[in-house]
């Protein structure tokens, strides 16, 4: 480890209080990469190769009815009219039909279908809060603590408050989970996430207030419950992995062979606040991603473009309805506004595949995932909308339509266990799937 | 058709025995014995026949494991499935259609166990404190804390992640509040935020809006300005005007203000003087009634009312006696007189100069020994023959009677340039060229002041003519001077000069008393020249002399010296000790006193000295007349202390020297360099011993941190973290970071630590639930009705144990807390989210082509809710106001919107008799109207589903998969209502939709932003008459309103309790909760509804005062 001689003392100190006390122990993981324990997990990329990036974008009440839909392969792939925004990728796509999520269709409608989208959990209802943890933060946990960031969890709509036919809305609006018990916050303001991936705010001191405030809170944890200690090592690891991201600062660059073709941002940092333009705030949003993917900043980011029961309007679109009216009204103001939003995947692939990294491109050296929670407005989820552009590195072959429906494995979970080996983390079991897509 | 339909609506009804609403209160609880012996024989035997085949062990289909549940003892261990399936049973959804159905007497037995077995569950888990996971403030309740302890607006969680709900749908649940290192980074930048606010003082720190430290002196400015105001009168008197001798540089806007508003308290002491008995109460009496400092109305009184005698007061004094407070005005401008003659004004920015002033108002005095008499007499016109002058030597006796007042004029004589002087004795001779002997002249004009009931001496004596005999001569006969005159005041010599001799001279002498004589005499010597002179105004035998004020302008930068005149000053004898005679003694004590009392300001309300280009002084003082005559001594202290902080905080005794050096260096070899270089020794000394000031304060500073952490931490400091607390700042300054900069992180520190950020709670030392600690109570307390941590009233008296000591106290704390203003926090974050219109002012889900007149009212409507509840809280309203109240808050805007009139301005009013208007209660809010409805057009569905699920907590099946589409826009020729009717009758729908549809129709009276209508978007008139799912038939609002006032009253009313219950607890409400709810209902119905009734049941519950015990 790596540490000033000022802080070293402290450092030590608050290793052997935190031993004491057990939470290394009981740390649930979030964001973040293991603290102590496991080596860091490499990806099955040689030194000299790019790193594969895994992305998610979410957008929640479906589609259009009978408009996602896909045949063929290569070039010759026909996509229906939401996805037509994807047509010139179709040769770096792989379109999943038939999957679905069965934990989803356990509970009501909505929130009850989209909090456990990555991670096949079953959720918790009855104002109580579980889920289980996504996949993009099982791969930043295992993977992430090459870089700076070990993930980006961005949205470009609030959050939800409330409780819909018994289950939270925190549901509805969260598709990351850090742990079973953590939604991750979301990232709103386009300038602070460019700033947790370019600006180094954190100093010295800040590292000095952080060691007094997790010893104080040890102090704390022996006498509260231990369901409360729970909750608390949610605020104890934060602070660690924020020290300790301030102690990695300056690490970065000691990759062995490949380099990132980009050091710092080429965009400047976004104006404060939120855009009044939906479709300027969600272009940042994936200029953001694209740029953390080139710097190598991060190599894992979700996106919720909107929330399931979204009131968001689009009447720029010449849909006047909110996002959730409008999937019920099933109409050509809501195609227009589904074509949108894949016009947002379209062009954060377009974007990393105009990156050249040696003989690939990024968007070959990644996986971008686009998934809902339901098919269309009418809340079926007995089939989810899935696809997945990028290459993950030579590992992914695209211009494909794999149909799993009717087929007894046809779990999302499966998907992720497949995902997750593209990044050198096998897992025997992940939310409700031990078995993995052969195809993928 | 109708026989399902009566199944649900009797099953829903039946739903809401568990929570919802009770209808065995009153039937004998079942035993466990009684209620395991039934398992055995009835329950398990119809399980085994209708549920198992599913819900087996090995099948366990939707997660439920019935066969598990052998004997009673296993179901007790795990009641929670038995909820869930009661709700499945009551709703009808199981056993699922297409399996075998029990009978009637089946399910009744069936779900008749399950419910007893729940009641007699409650009642013997009754207050278990439940499950409460630990709370980090959510956003609101850390912005409300914040600004709480630091007591400025300040918005640190603007830009933090919104959060979900958890419990009974409120953002206040423990496991709903996430944290992650990404959030901790954002706790920690708001922590600098916010200590970036703080503003260091000599004894500690309090925090401002602003993070400059110049807006910071400028805050301590405008408290000095305002503490000035209230007693001076700060209307600015531009230059020129009545008290304009402020002589300043260029066009320097600065007018004369922090003046005595002398005739204010010139008429409440008329007004004391015409009452028959004066005590001293009753001078404390006017000065509140017409908000004056009774101090100086006191001291006013008294020496208007007693007081040795005062050659300048005497007269005053009688005219005060006699006056009405509307004659106030003359007295007022008679003191202004003698003010302008008493004082003068000067630059502020030239004080501390070699040479210079010391004050911005200073005393002036015009006594004298000589005066010059001067009068040139101008030549005539060419081609006019001139007019002979006639000049009137004016002598008086001061006012003080005529003893000793010999005046000398000394040789009169007319002086012009390279010419021999003309004395007036040889010209009266006849001596000169002159033929026309000098006639007694007719006196021209009456006294000026002879409306004035005065004594005045000189005017009652004749004007004595000049004439050659009156030189060389004493009154008392003794020879003097030939060409001198004596005489005894009073006096009026009057000398006619011929145009012939005299034009183009200067008439010329000197007066002074004789020295033999006069040395104590006192007199007012003035040449008034006919048709050229004003007469002077006569008061108590003197007048007011006229004062001029010159400066002398050395250089554009730096004006210099002052040079005061005085025509008509008081001539005082040079008596036995050179100039310092008895009688000028008398008189300086008699214009001290005098100038005691009527200061023409009583501060430098101006503070920052602009009267110079360039000035050494940041800030100049001067309010001793202010501090003497108007405060109290809190006041005075005060506003002492206010100059200490500004000296302080905007660090002028360091930057004075900086300014000095710079200026040292631009007069550097002019003569101002002297003056200027003569303030270096005392500024420097100053700056040394304000350095050391600083470094003093320095350990006040950290321990008012640490006092103030205490409070932050709500009950959880100790010592040992006070110590480290200190300890870290002294790590900052070890490693030489300057005290400002370690002080602001050790205090951004104790923004992000847990005992802040998190509620912490010990866990009881017995696995038994322990009550919880009078601090953890009392934050139960505030952030339940406050959102925010104890004030100091509730702090103290955790701390000394009488809120954790019975009822009493608890329940007179939240009496008090819900009268507080503070419990508007409760109406918007309990009640808003309640009702799911929080947050509704942001709310851009209309579409502004149809309505675009929302965006600007929705701030207005979401006001007008807040209001509602805040009024509700804070008044102890009945919750049955809730649907019926008669009475809403409006201001002009939304009274428009409303359609009333007469609501005038940006103000709140409380509008009684609303229902006349088709308003009233929370089903009439524009909120929950437009909240409830599209972006286009108005959803039945959700108005009705929203009364349902959320004001009654009725829970509707799942509505089935692929639930057919709307269209957007309603086709031509239907309503929205005929729309819905066309949807709901597939039968599909037709199964919730005819349970929550109806409801919404009766509010179809209100358009898609809540607007009153008669008809519907598509032109078509609006049909309010519904059909309730009981069959009752109601129209409109009010039908809906009576509805749910007289059927489901106690659904509605308990629905809210649970509610409210939720949200204090931060948890679900759970089984064993039931009897506290049923406890609530009691006590409302016998207390007319109030809502406190609810409070005060909630806060005093085993669930609200415990914790669980460890496991």
């Amino acid at each position: 480890m790596k540490t000033s001689p000022i802080m070293s003392s402290h450092h030590f100190s608050r290793r052997t209080f935190l031993r004491g006390v057990g939470v290394t122990m009981a740390l649930p993981w979030l964001e973040s990469r293991t603290v102590w324990g496991d080596a860091p997990v490499q990806t099955v990329q040689p030194n000299n190769q790019a790193p594969v990036r895994f992305g998610a974008l979410f957008s929640g009440n479906g589609f259009r009815s009978g408009e996602w839909w896909a045949k063929g392969a290569g070039q010759e792939m026909e996509l229906g009219k939401v996805l037509a925004p994807v047509t010139d990728l179709r040769e770096k796509l792989t379109v999943f039909n038939g999957l679905f999520n069965a934990e989803a269709l356990k509970g009501n409608i909505h929130s009850s279908q989209t909090g456990n989208l990555l991670s096949g959990a079953p959720l918790a209802s009855g104002g109580e809060i579980r889920s289980g943890t996504s996949v993009d933060q099982v791969i930043a946990q295992r993977y992430g603590r090459s870089t700076k960031v070990p993930s980006l969890v961005l949205g470009c709509e609030r959050s939800n408050a409330g409780i819909h036919k018994n289950y939270s809305m925190l549901y509805s609006s969260h598709i990351s989970w850090s742990s079973p018990t953590t939604p991750t916050p979301l990232e709103l303001y386009p300038a602070l996430a460019f700033d947790r991936l370019f600006k180094d705010g954190a100093t010295r001191s800040d590292q000095s207030v952080l060691d007094a405030v997790l010893a104080e809170a040890t102090q704390f944890r022996r006498n509260i419950s231990s369901m409360d200690q729970h909750k608390l090592d949610e605020y104890l690891n934060s602070v660690r992995e924020v020290e300790q991201r301030i102690e990695r600062a300056g690490d970065n660059g000691e990759l062995q062979g490949w380099r990132p073709t980009l050091d710092g941002p080429n965009m400047p940092r976004p104006a404060d606040g939120i855009p009044q333009d939906l479709s300027e705030h969600m272009r940042l949003m994936c200029d953001i991603v694209v740029l953390a993917f080139q710097t190598d900043t991060t190599r894992v980011c979700t996106l919720k473009l909107n929330n399931d029961h979204s009131y968001l309007r689009f009447p720029e679109l010449d849909a006047n309805e909110g996002h959730h009216q409008l999937s019920h009204n099933n109409d050509d103001a809501y195609l227009r506004v589904n074509q949108f939003f894949l016009e947002q995947y379209a062009y954060i692939a377009r974007k990393l595949d105009e990156i050249q990294e040696g003989e690939r491109t990024a968007l070959d050296n990644s996986m971008i995932m686009y998934c809902s929670s339901m098919m269309s407005g009418g809340h079926d989820a007995g089939q989810l909308p899935v696809v997945v552009v990028g290459g993950a590195g030579g590992q992914l072959p695209g211009g494909r339509v794999l149909d799993y429906a009717g087929q007894p494995n046809r779990k999302m979970a499966s998907l992720f266990l497949s995902i997750l080996d593209k990044y050198g983390i096998r897992l025997d079991e992940f939310g409700d799937s031990a078995e993995r897509l052969d195809e993928v | 058709m109708t026989a399902p339909r009566q199944i649900i609506v009797s099953l829903c009804t039946a739903l809401h025995l568990l929570l919802v609403y009770s209808v065995v209160a009153g039937a004998q609880p079942q035993t466990f014995d009684s209620l395991g012996a039934r398992y055995d024989q009835e329950t398990r035997p119809l399980l085994s026949r209708f549920c198992l085949e599913c819900h087996s062990t090995d099948a366990k289909e939707g997660d439920l494991d019935l066969e598990r549940f052998a004997t009673l003892a296993d179901v007790r261990q795990d009641t929670k499935p038995w909820q869930k399936a009661f709700e499945m049973l009551t709703l009808g959804e199981m056993p699922p259609e297409e399996s075998d159905q029990p009978s009637a007497d089946e399910r009744d037995q069936l779900l008749g166990w399950v419910r007893q077995y729940l009641d007699a569950e409650a009642l013997a888990q009754a207050g278990d404190p439940g499950p409460v996971v630990l709370r980090r403030l959510n956003n609101a309740e850390y912005t409300y804390t914040v600004r709480d302890l630091t007591g400025v607006e300040l918005d640190p969680a603007r830009e933090f992640p919104t959060e979900g709900a958890g419990g009974e749908g409120f953002t206040n649940v423990g496991n709903a509040l996430a944290m992650s290192p990404s959030l901790l980074v954002k706790y920690l930048d708001a922590g600098k935020k916010i200590a970036a606010h703080a503003v260091l003082l000599p004894d500690g720190f309090r925090f401002s809006t602003s993070t400059m430290p110049g807006d910071w002196a400028d805050e301590i400015l405008g408290d000095i300005r305002a503490l000035y105001a209230t007693y001076s009168d700060t209307v600015a008197l531009g230059l020129g005007s009545e008290l304009g001798n402020v002589n300043v540089h260029g066009d320097t806007p600065l007018g004369l203000a922090g003046r005595l508003p002398l005739e204010k308290y010139l008429a409440a002491a008329a007004t004391i003087a015409q009452q028959d008995e004066i005590q001293i109460g009753t001078v404390e009496t006017i000065a509140l009634k017409h908000e004056l400092s009774a101090s100086y109305l006191h001291s006013l009184w008294e020496t208007l009312t007693a007081g040795e005698p005062s050659f300048l007061l005497d007269g005053f004094r009688e005219r005060w006696r006699d006056a009405t407070p509307d004659e106030a005005a003359a007295l007022a401008a008679e003191v202004a007189g003698w003010q302008k003659t008493l004082f003068t004004f000067g630059p502020t920015g030239l004080i501390g100069r070699k040479g210079g002033r010391s004050r911005w108002m200073e005393a002036v005095s015009p006594l004298v020994t000589q005066v010059e008499l001067r009068y040139a007499v101008l030549p005539a016109a060419e081609g006019q023959e001139g007019a002979d002058t006639i000049l009137d030597i004016v002598i008086t006796d001061a006012g003080d009677g005529n003893e000793h007042d010999f005046v000398l004029l000394h040789q009169p004589r007319l002086v012009a340039a390279d010419m021999p002087d003309i004395l007036l004795s040889d010209l009266l001779q006849g001596g000169a060229d002159t033929n026309a002997p000098a006639d007694p002249a007719e006196p021209t004009e009456e006294p000026p002041t002879a409306t004035e009931p005065v004594e005045a001496a000189w005017h009652c004596v004749p004007p004595v003519v000049l004439d050659a005999s009156m030189f060389g001569k004493h009154p008392d006969g003794h020879e003097i001077d030939a060409h001198s005159l004596c005489v005894h005041a009073p006096a009026v010599i009057q000398i006619r000069l011929p145009a012939a001799s005299t034009a183009g001279r200067e008439f010329v002498s000197t007066a002074s008393l004789d020295p033999d004589t006069g040395a104590e005499g006192s007199v007012q010597v003035l040449p008034v020249v006919h048709g050229v002179h004003p007469p002077p105004v006569i008061r108590s035998g003197l007048f007011t002399p006229e004062m001029s004020v010159i400066y002398s302008v050395v250089s554009s930068i730096f004006s210099d010296h002052q040079t005061v005149r005085f025509r008509g000053a008081i001539l005082t004898g040079k008596g036995l000790a050179g100039e310092n005679s008895a009688a000028r003694r008398r008189i300086n004590e008699a214009m001290d006193e005098y100038r005691q009392l009527f200061p023409p300001a009583l501060c430098y309300t101006q503070i920052v000295p602009v009267d110079e280009v360039v000035t050494v002084l940041f800030h100049f003082r001067e309010d001793d007349h202010l501090s003497r005559l108007m405060l109290e001594d809190a006041q005075r202290s005060r506003l002492d202390r206010l100059w200490t902080e500004l000296q302080y905080v905007s660090e002028s005794p360091l930057k004075q020297l900086d300014t000095l050096e710079l200026q040292l260096e631009v007069v550097l070899g002019n003569p101002q360099y002297d003056s200027i270089v003569a303030m270096r020794e005392p500024l420097y000394a100053r700056g040394d011993e304000f350095r050391q000031e600083l470094t003093d304060s320095e350990p006040h500073h950290l321990e008012a941190l640490v006092e103030f952490a205490t409070r932050v931490y709500r009950g959880r400091m100790t010592e040992l973290m006070a110590e480290q607390l200190r300890g870290l700042y002294h790590q900052f300054r070890d490693h030489e970071l300057p005290h400002d900069e370690a002080f602001r992180l050790t205090l951004a520190r104790v923004f992000v630590a847990s005992p802040f950020l998190y509620r912490l709670e010990d866990v009881p030392a017995e696995t038994e639930p322990g009550p919880v600690s009078g601090a953890e109570l009392a934050n139960r307390l505030s952030y339940f009705l406050w959102s925010s941590l104890p004030d100091a009233e509730l702090s103290a008296a955790a701390e000394e144990g009488r809120v954790t000591a019975g009822d009493t106290e608890l329940l007179a704390q939240t009496q008090r807390m819900l009268h507080d203003p503070r419990v508007r926090r409760l109406a918007t974050e309990f009640a808003c989210q309640y009702l799911h219109i929080y947050d509704f002012d942001p709310l851009a889900e209309k579409s502004e082509t149809h309505f675009p007149e929302f965006a600007d009212l929705r701030g207005d409507m979401y006001e007008e809710s807040i209001l509602f509840f805040t009024d509700l809280f804070q008044n102890d309203g009945s919750l049955l106001g809730l649907l019926n109240a008669d009475h809403t808050f409006v201001n002009d805007r939304l009274a428009d919107f409303y359609g009333i009139q007469g609501i005038e301005g940006d103000v709140w009013h409380r509008l009684d008799g609303i229902q006349q208007h088709g308003r009233g209660g929370i089903l009439a809010l524009a909120t929950t109207l437009a909240q409830q409805s599209g972006a286009t057009r108005t959803s039945p569905i959700l108005r009705g589903n929203w009364v349902s699920e959320v004001l009654l907590g009725e829970r509707l099946p799942r509505p089935p998969k692929d639930v057919p589409q709307l269209a957007d826009t309603v086709p031509e020729g239907l309503t929205e209502r005929q729309l819905i009717e066309l949807h709901s009758g597939q039968p599909a729908c037709a199964k919730c939709h005819e349970r929550i549809d109806p409801i919404g129709f009766a509010l179809e009276e209100f358009d898609a932003i809540g607007r009153r209508r008669e008809t519907s978007a598509s032109g078509l008139p609006i049909d309010s008459h519904t059909r309730m799912p009981d069959g009752t038939e109601i129209e409109g609002l009010s039908g809906l309103r009576d509805y749910l006032l007289q059927t489901r009253r106690d659904q509605f009313l308990r629905q809210f309790c649970r509610k409210l219950l939720g949200y204090a607890l931060a948890r679900e409400v759970q089984l064993s909760d039931k009897p506290l709810l049923d406890d609530i209902m009691e006590k409302l119905r016998a207390n007319d509804y109030r809502v406190s009734v609810a409070v005060e049941q909630i806060v005093t519950s085993d669930q609200f005062r415990k914790a669980r015990g460890k496991e």
